[in-house]
């Protein structure tokens, strides 16, 4: 077996109660490295097109990846990929926290949950016990309460209410994290499983254990002082981002109509910092960079607080200004196992469609009235709830509205407005599990970090989606925190004057050399950078940036046919009527210009005028179909 | 011919204020100068609030126009920016 790995999967039958052991297939890991790689070809395998994605020929993969286990910094992280119901595509989401290494430590890489139980159920795994039992008492609990419930020996992934109860976009809650976005925690719902929880003592192997020591402490060191990772995730949370993108004019306000929010640096993460921060426990485990925030909510006490998206989604985007108040809906979130991106982009939507006379939700923008309660209703499906349970798209299937429904395939859209990062929108249109900045980070390079391209033109704005999402595919199977690419800009870019000529000069430069940036990251050569050195002593194989962005193409491919197969096509390649057509930007007429860099987009990938990928690039990659 | 000034949470704690109003600028270069005088004397606090912020008028960064120099209109916001990282 490689090293770095258990060495093996656990498939588990809700239905017929039976569970069973299998090597791992070192084929695979080779090819897909695990996490949602590996999570990705199981589910392609196993499952006939078509199927209902909350029924119990769903596939729920708990799946881990090389770097889980170990203590390298940000990798306590697994993915979970299932048929998404809420975009009928791929579905998968990754989780921190402390699920991971317990999970690795209980001996298995990989844990499929076939069938459905006919009555509420949680699996607990102590290395080869494997055990069924029901759950009919954490039935109906918040997630908090069921993991206190069910003690400190095991690590928990644990569904709430809303996933108990379908809402489209329910998440797994593991610690305090949540793997939130597609709908995974109403999968596990459907087969009526509460909970999964995890232990053992399992040894892990590396290749070359002094050598990952060595060099992780120099990681640890190179993380202390970098201006983002050391300075302001660790001062500020993601929180921080919210300053920035309220002043480049992409801050989500109001569903989208506008990108600057007046009273955005009341809910910032420097805020947050100043008047709530009460600590940094709900951090993942391992890692130094603790961008978690811990608040007070009144009548609850110290929990998790929000992130950058849930300040944007349920703050400037509800036009709400008191961190307050979005502190607790984050707790209701995060208690009724729910996204808050998806959550926040579908009250947004009801509230303007209310607006428009064509719904009654009974909130509306920039009151916080009503709004806890219907967070519950959500959960809940109650009353309205029921409706806003389903996400934006089958709302406005319903009701109208559909121009300013801000979702890309069903998933709505994170907290970049495309108008003013355009790469970011290629990445939103063609990412395979929707309106996602998770799975690429675009935005990085033209809007929010030290150093960026003009986002307002066509260069290069289709080749960083593609780099970005090729490393994101990869990044998502080691399992690593997508966070640990922001390490990549050094600090000497960071410290330099970014109203300077020679800044200028850089992104000048940056901004014309396309083929040079997709060749220079498409090299197979020595390992540069902290994971693919760590692969590199963990697994023994040598793991480059270019076979890194060779693995990740595998994966986007195998993912985009695996939603051609269920019957997505280019017509979803694209961003919400209202990103495509309105003006923010003062001197523009139009939005997004996704139909002048599309093109370009397929033909990099190596992708048909249709977006399918041809037979030569599925060779070429070695996708299987 | 007023323009908004964004200013970084530091900056915005000196003045008690996330943005001031500015007056009479015809340029990027004169938006700072004006906003300058709001805060103390101390050149080493000012250079420390103001460090590593880039300026972007209406969202859109000076460096992708004509830098300090670009001109500014009625009402136009111009931010100072920090970089940031998360999501
Ligand atoms: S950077 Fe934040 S999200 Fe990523 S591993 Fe660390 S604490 Fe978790």
């Amino acid at each position: 077996m490689i090293k770095g790995y258990a060495g093996r999967t656990l498939t588990v039958n809700l239905e017929t109660q039976e569970h069973h052991f299998e090597p791992l297939d070192e084929e695979m890991a080779r090819l897909y490295i695990g996490g949602k790689g590996y999570g990705v070809r199981l589910l392609y395998d196993m499952t006939e097109p078509g199927i209902d994605p909350l029924s119990a020929e769903n596939p729920l993969i708990f799946a881990t990846g090389p770097l889980n286990g170990s203590v390298a910094p940000q990798s306590n992280r697994f993915a979970v990929v299932c048929k998404s119901p809420l975009t009928g595509g791929i579905g998968n989401a990754t989780c921190g926290g402390s699920f991971a290494y317990a999970l690795k430590r209980a001996g298995i890489d990989i844990l499929i949950v076939k069938g459905a139980a006919s009555a509420p159920c949680r699996l607990e795994v102590e290395n080869d016990e494997v055990r069924i039992l029901p759950a009919a008492d954490l039935w109906g609990e918040g997630t908090y309460a069921t993991q206190k419930a069910l003690g400190k020996k095991y690590k928990h992934a644990v569904i709430g209410p809303a996933g108990e109860n379908k809402v489209l976009y329910a998440g797994i809650v593991s610690d305090e994290r949540i793997a939130g976005r597609t709908g995974v925690g109403a999968v596990m719902g459907s087969k009526n499983l509460k909970a999964v929880s995890v232990t053992g003592n399992h040894k892990l192997e590396m290749d070359d254990p002094e050598a990952f020591k060595a060099y992780t402490k120099t990681v640890r060191e190179l993380f202390k002082e970098h201006p983002v990772l050391g300075e302001s995730m660790k001062r500020f949370g993601t929180g921080a981002i919210l300053n920035t993108t309220n002043g480049r004019n992409i801050l989500p306000t109001r569903n989208f109509k506008y990108g600057h929010y007046d009273e955005g640096m009341s809910i910032s993460g420097e805020h947050m910092e100043e008047h709530e921060l009460v600590g940094v426990k709900s951090s993942c485990m391992h890692c130094p960079v603790t961008c978690g925030r811990d608040v007070e909510v009144e009548g609850v006490g110290r929990v998790k607080g929000p992130e950058y998206e849930t300040l944007a989604l349920l703050g400037s985007n509800l036009e709400i200004s008191n961190l307050k108040d979005i502190n607790e809906w984050n707790y209701l979130a995060d208690d009724l196992g729910m996204d808050t991106i998806s959550l926040g982009g579908t009250i947004s939507f009801a509230m303007e469609l209310q607006e428009k006379g064509a719904f009654d939700v009974g909130v509306k923008f920039g009151d916080p009235a009503g709004l806890s309660e219907l967070i519950r209703d959500i959960g809940h499906r109650k009353g309205v709830g029921d409706d806003l349970a389903d996400g934006s798209r089958r709302m406005s299937e319903r009701f109208g509205g559909a121009e300013f429904a801000m979702h890309v395939k069903g998933l709505e859209l994170s907290a970049y407005d495309p108008r003013g990062s355009y790469a970011q929108g290629v990445e939103y249109a063609t990412t395979n599990r929707g309106g996602c900045h998770v799975q690429g980070a675009s935005m990085y390079f033209e809007s929010i970090g030290p150093l960026t391209i003009n986002p307002q033109n066509l260069k290069l704005k289709a080749d960083i989606p593609i780099v970005q999402q090729n490393l994101g595919c990869a990044i998502n199977s080691m399992v690593l925190c997508i966070f640990s690419t922001y390490g990549m800009i050094p600090a000497a870019i960071h410290n330099m004057d970014p109203n300077s000529f020679s800044h200028r000069l850089l992104s000048r430069l940056m901004e014309n050399m396309g083929p040079l940036f997709r060749g220079f990251m498409g090299i197979k050569a020595r390992p540069m950078v902290w994971w693919e050195k760590w692969l590199t002593y963990i697994t023994g194989q040598t793991l480059s940036s270019g076979h890194l962005q060779e693995i990740g193409a595998r994966i986007f491919n195998l993912e985009r046919i695996y939603n051609l197969r269920e019957g997505l096509t280019q017509e979803q390649d694209t961003l919400p009527s209202r990103i495509l057509n309105e003006p923010i930007f003062p001197g523009t007429t139009t939005g997004h210009p996704l139909d002048q860099i599309l093109p370009r987009y397929y033909k990099l990938r190596g992708w048909d005028n249709n977006g399918v990928p041809t037979a030569k690039t599925l060779k070429r990659l070695q996708v299987r179909t | 011919m007023s323009i908004t000034v964004q200013l970084t949470y530091d900056m915005a704690r000196e003045v008690g204020s996330p943005t001031i109003q500015v007056s009479g600028a015809e340029t990027v270069s004169d938006v700072l100068k004006l906003t300058r005088e709001r805060f103390s004397q101390d050149e080493e606090n000012y250079a420390q609030l103001t460090r590593v912020a880039a300026l972007a008028i209406n969202g859109v960064l000076i460096n992708y126009r004509r830098g300090k120099k670009t001109k500014v209109q009625d009402g136009d916001r111009v931010s100072f920016v920090k970089a940031a990282a998360g999501g």
